[in-house]
Parts: C-alpha cells; sequence; structure tokens
C-alpha cells in the first residue's frame, strides 16, 4: 500500500518547467529517499506535498486524501523537517514543542508527557536556554522532535543532514533509522551516502523528470554494471595489462581502467567465473595479484550512470 | 478558533520577551508624563530663554495645552513607533521561515493575521490609554481648570484611528516581502491620508481626520457625532484591509 502518489505533477516557475509530468510512489513502512542533483526540483516536491506549493498540473495523495495549496487537510498525517528549521528564538524548546502540540491537537492531558519524552529522544531533555542559542545540530534535533510530536504517518525531511557535521549526521541518520518500525520517511537528499545507509527505496529526480523509482536492490540490478578491481605488483602491471586485453577480445571483460595503483575491470558474465579464468591467468604468467575483490556497485556510480 | 488562542499567546510572549511591548509602553508613558509638564513649563522655560529684558507676555497655561501636548506626541510620534515595531511583523515570519513548522502541523493561515492583528491593536490601545490616564491625572494635578470638560469622548477616535492603523500595519506587512517595505507602505499610505485631508469634501470621510479634532473634541467646540463618516469609514476599512491580509496570506508562499 502507498502512502504518498504523485501522478503527473507538473511544476512551472513563470516559463520554467521545474518539473515535467513526475510519477511518484511510496510505500508505507519504506524509508524513502529522494535524490536530485543541487536545484533539480526536490524542495518544489516537498513543499508540493505539504500544500506549500501550488501545482501547474497533476495531484497529490497522501493515505488516498488530495493534497491542496494553503491549509491542506492531509498535514494531519505529515511531519515536515526543512533543511534549515527556523523557530522562534525567544522560546525554549520545551515552550516550542508544546505551542507545536496545542496546535496539532494533542491532548492538554498527555502534552506534558509527550513533549518530555520527544526532548529526551532527540537528546534535549536538559535544555533550558533560549533556542536563538542552539547550535545547528541542536536545531536539527528539535526539528526532528516537532515533526515527530503528533507520531505523523509520513515524515518529509528535506535535506535533513545537509548542515551538520560527520558526527552530527551519524547521530541524525541513527535517529531516522531507529523510526523506521512507526513512520514512513521521505527523505530528500544529495548526499547519497546518507541515502545507502538508511533508505530501502529510492527516487531519482534529473532534470524534471523521474528516471528511477524502485527499491535500492533493484535500482542496484538494474543500473550498475559488474566491476572487480585488481592490484598487482608496479612490475607485473604490463603483464596484467596483456591478460586484461586478451580477455576484452575473448568478450568476457568489457572495458578496463587503472585508476592509483588498481585496475578496475568491467565484465558482463558471472563473477566467478572470471574470477577463475583470470587468476589462472595470472598463475599461468607467473604474477601474483595483491588484491582481487567484487566492488558493489554503490548508489554514486548509479546515480552517475543515470544522470549522464 | 483555539489556532488564534494559541498563537496569539505565542505573540503576547513574543512582544514580552523581545522587549518590543516594554518599549511601547515606555514611551507612551514618558508622553503621558511630559505632555502636561511641557504645557506647565514652557512659559517658563519661554522665558528664561529670551531673558528679562524683553517683556514677553505668556498666558498662563491650562488643561487644554496640557492636551494639546498629548495629541500632538501620540500623533506625530506615538503611532510611527507602533508603525516601525510591527511593520515586520507578517513579511518577518514568512521571510524567516518560522511559519511554515506551524502551518504544517495544521495552524491556519488566517489565525496568523488575526492573533498579530489582534496583539499589535491590543498594545495600540493599552499603551495609548496608559498615557492617556497619565496625562489626565498630572493635567488634573497641575491645571485643575474646567477647560476640558470630554477628554473621553475625544479619545475615542484616537483609539478607532489606532484600530485602522494596526490593521495598515498588518496588510502592509502581509503584502511585503521584508520590514522596510512594509514601513514604506504604512508611511506612504498615512501621508496619503494626510495629502487628501487639504480638500475639505474629502476630510470629513478620511481616517486622518480622527486624529486632528480630539483638542476640540474634548473642548466641546466640535461634537463627536461630525466625525461619523470618518469614524465609519475607517472601521469599513479595518475590515477590509484585515480581510485582505487574510487573503493574501491564504495565497502566500512559505
Amino acid at each position: 500500500m502507498n502512502i504518498l502518489t504523485l501522478e503527473n505533477v507538473s511544476k512551472k516557475f513563470g516559463e520554467k518547467l521545474i518539473l515535467d509530468g513526475i510519477n511518484l510512489t511510496v510505500p508505507e513502512g519504506s524509508i524513502y529517499g529522494f535524490v536530485g542533483k543541487n536545484g533539480a526540483g526536490k524542495t518544489t516536491t516537498m513543499k508540493m506535498v505539504l500544500g506549500l506549493e501550488d501545482l501547474t498540473e497533476g495531484s497529490i495523495k497522501i493515505k488516498g486524501e488530495s493534497v491542496t495549496f494553503g491549509n491542506t487537510k492531509t498535514n494531519q498525517w505529515t511531519g515536515y523537517l526543512p533543511d534549515v528549521p527556523e523557530f522562534y528564538g525567544f522560546m525554549s524548546a520545551g515552550e516550542y514543542l508544546k505551542l507545536c502540540g496545542e496546535i496539532t491537537g494533542i491532548p492538554k492531558s498527555e502534552l506534558s508527557t509527550k513533549v518530555k519524552s520527544m526532548l529526551k529522544k532527540v537528546g534535549l531533555e536538559d535544555s533550558k536556554q533560549p533556542i536563538k542559542k542552539f547550535s545547528r545540530g541542536m536545531k536539527q534535533r528539535l526539528g526532528a522532535a516537532q515533526a515527530l510530536l503528533n507520531e505523523p504517518k509520513l515524515l518529509i525531511c528535506d535535506e535533513p543532514t545537509s548542515a551538520l557535521d560527520p558526527n552530527g549526521r551519524r547521530e541524525f541518520l541513527d535517529l531516522l533509522y531507529s523510526l523506521k518500525e512507526n513512520v514512513t520517511i521521505i527523505f530528500s537528499t544529495h548526499i547519497l551516502n546518507d541515502v545507502e545507509r538508511i533508505c530501502d527505496h529510492v527516487g531519482i529526480l534529473n532534470e524534471g523528470k523521474i528516471i528511477a523509482d524502485t527499491t535500492l536492490t533493484d535500482l542496484k540490478k538494474q543500473f550498475a554494471s559488474s566491476k572487480m578491481e585488481v592490484l598487482m605488483e608496479a612490475k607485473d602491471n604490463v603483464l596484467l595489462e596483456d591478460i586484461l586485453n586478451r580477455l576484452i577480445h575473448e568478450g568476457k571483460v568489457q572495458t578496463y581502467e587503472k585508476a592509483n595503483e588498481s585496475y578496475f575491470v568491467s565484465y558482463s558474465g558471472d563473477y566467478a567465473d572470471l574470477l577463475e579464468e583470470l587468476y589462472g591467468s595470472c598463475k599461468k604468467a607467473h604474477i601474483v595479484p595483491n588484491l582481487l575483490r567484487k566492488i558493489e556497485p554503490s548508489l554514486e556510480s548509479i546515480f552517475l550512470e543515470v544522470t549522464r | 478558533m483555539k489556532d488564534i488562542y494559541y498563537f496569539t499567546k505565542k505573540e503576547l510572549l513574543e512582544v514580552w520577551r523581545t522587549k518590543r511591548l516594554l518599549i511601547l509602553l515606555i514611551v507612551f508613558i514618558i508622553f503621558g508624563i511630559l505632555s502636561p509638564l511641557m504645557a506647565k513649563l514652557t512659559p517658563e522655560i519661554l522665558k528664561s530663554s529670551f531673558g528679562s529684558e524683553i517683556q514677553l507676555t505668556i498666558p498662563e497655561p491650562t488643561s487644554i495645552d496640557s492636551w494639546v501636548q498629548f495629541y500632538k506626541n501620540i500623533t506625530q510620534m506615538g503611532i510611527y513607533i507602533l508603525v516601525i515595531l510591527y511593520s515586520n511583523s507578517v513579511s518577518g515570519e514568512v521571510s524567516r521561515g518560522s511559519l511554515t513548522n506551524l502551518v504544517t502541523k495544521g495552524l491556519n493561515r488566517s489565525a496568523v493575521i488575526t492573533s498579530k492583528y489582534l496583539v499589535i491593536a491590543m498594545q495600540g490601545v493599552v499603551a495609548v490609554c496608559l498615557s492617556f490616564s497619565i496625562t489626565a491625572a498630572y493635567t488634573a494635578y497641575y491645571f485643575p481648570d474646567n477647560n476640558s470638560p470630554h477628554i473621553v469622548i475625544a479619545l475615542v477616535p484616537l483609539l478607532i484611528f489606532i484600530l485602522f492603523l494596526s490593521a495598515l500595519i498588518v496588510f502592509g506587512s502581509a503584502i511585503s516581502s521584508n520590514s522596510f517595505a512594509g514601513l514604506l507602505f504604512t508611511i506612504t499610505t498615512i501621508a496619503l491620508f494626510y495629502l487628501m485631508n487639504l480638500f475639505e469634501n474629502i476630510s470629513k470621510f478620511n481616517p486622518i481626520s480622527l486624529i486632528g479634532e480630539n483638542v476640540s473634541i474634548l473642548q466641546g467646540e466640535t461634537q463627536l457625532n461630525e466625525q461619523y463618516w470618518a469614524m465609519s469609514i475607517s472601521l469599513l476599512a479595518t475590515i477590509f484591509l484585515f480581510s485582505a491580509a487574510i487573503s493574501v496570506m491564504n495565497k502566500k508562499k512559505l
């Protein structure tokens, strides 16, 4: 079952077409990585899902209900975490969460407990100072707390890690991953490592179109070419190149390239067969590889491949 | 309704913690104290300025002089302080992005405008009333005469003007992208009203006339009902500006 569906959604700013009839589905219970270059239209898409931007064409549905521009009813199911969340600097974290809870209609009897537990969850339980004195990381954690306070069915995170340092990023991704049981998460980003770490579904937005919308596993199967890395003693490189050229001639290897000290070999057949062939050839030539390994396709390589 | 209540609470906390309310009240308290004091001291100041060689015939100050000072201070300075303090009330929130979280939590956009209007108007009314009370007390102390019999009635047009001005500030801020543009819109509109007041046939409908006849009303020279049209049009304009601000806000991209 899909919690979010975008059907033929287009968006123009003046004459400029930002989104060109995109279709996208987010399955319930998934962590969906929404990937694209900077300026690809990810934030615009997120804002349209939240009813903060109007659509030029198409429809967006959350749990089967249409999203409308302005005061959309579907916001009762969503939580939103922008890239740089803005708060009221004169309030404390607790006061801000209380305001959010009041607006979302959390009963008074539960609100205080809920605010305390949410502050604890994001590690801000001891913070009493006004938000204006918060660091970037603290603001991001408070952003996550406000987004999760009303126990949303769909959490929309728009580049939430782009402003964080490596530690803050790791902590934040761990936090998102821990929510997987209860919330469907859309995670828009251009940091592909983050998507690989926590997402199970991926959508790639490029030049206003969705060019991939599937599970990460399927995407790797579909787009990634098989590669292996071979590292020899420098003196044996010439012999290795002879072997690789022969294998290209025999159609067992497609191409190879040398980067730093290693050779990266692209092939289309079975890894075990090629490994046996290559190792056997090296043995015959009296050379021994220092390293022979299969390279798992990365999202980065797929992204570069499909957006080329 | 609940959205208005919660957002108004937030607005009140904001004006208190950012000290905007304090600044406004202090300035208006100073006006309240200074107006009768200046009226009392002006003859002395003039005498000491010109020295004993020049013979000046300065009439004894009365309560009228105190109220002239009061309305001059409020209408020539006080209302502009209100404009300066709040001309970014909507545009500031939109440009900072602080409304985004709350709107995506279901906060009704009209509640934002309603709360902002209520809090600005309330502060304006409270500040003016506080200043008025202080001036009234000191005027009664310094000038125990009967020259100003209708001080409360004379205040009514000013209070209606404050309600109108608050709507103008909120509307100006809603249509602007920054505080300077909002300020410029409000000040320019007031300047245009002053210009329109030069035409006699327009002036009786003009909201700005609500801050021009107060001294005359308190002396009994002008009746309050002579400002009926200006008051009615100001109230109608308040409703129009308020509704227009909501309409602009509903279409605003956050």
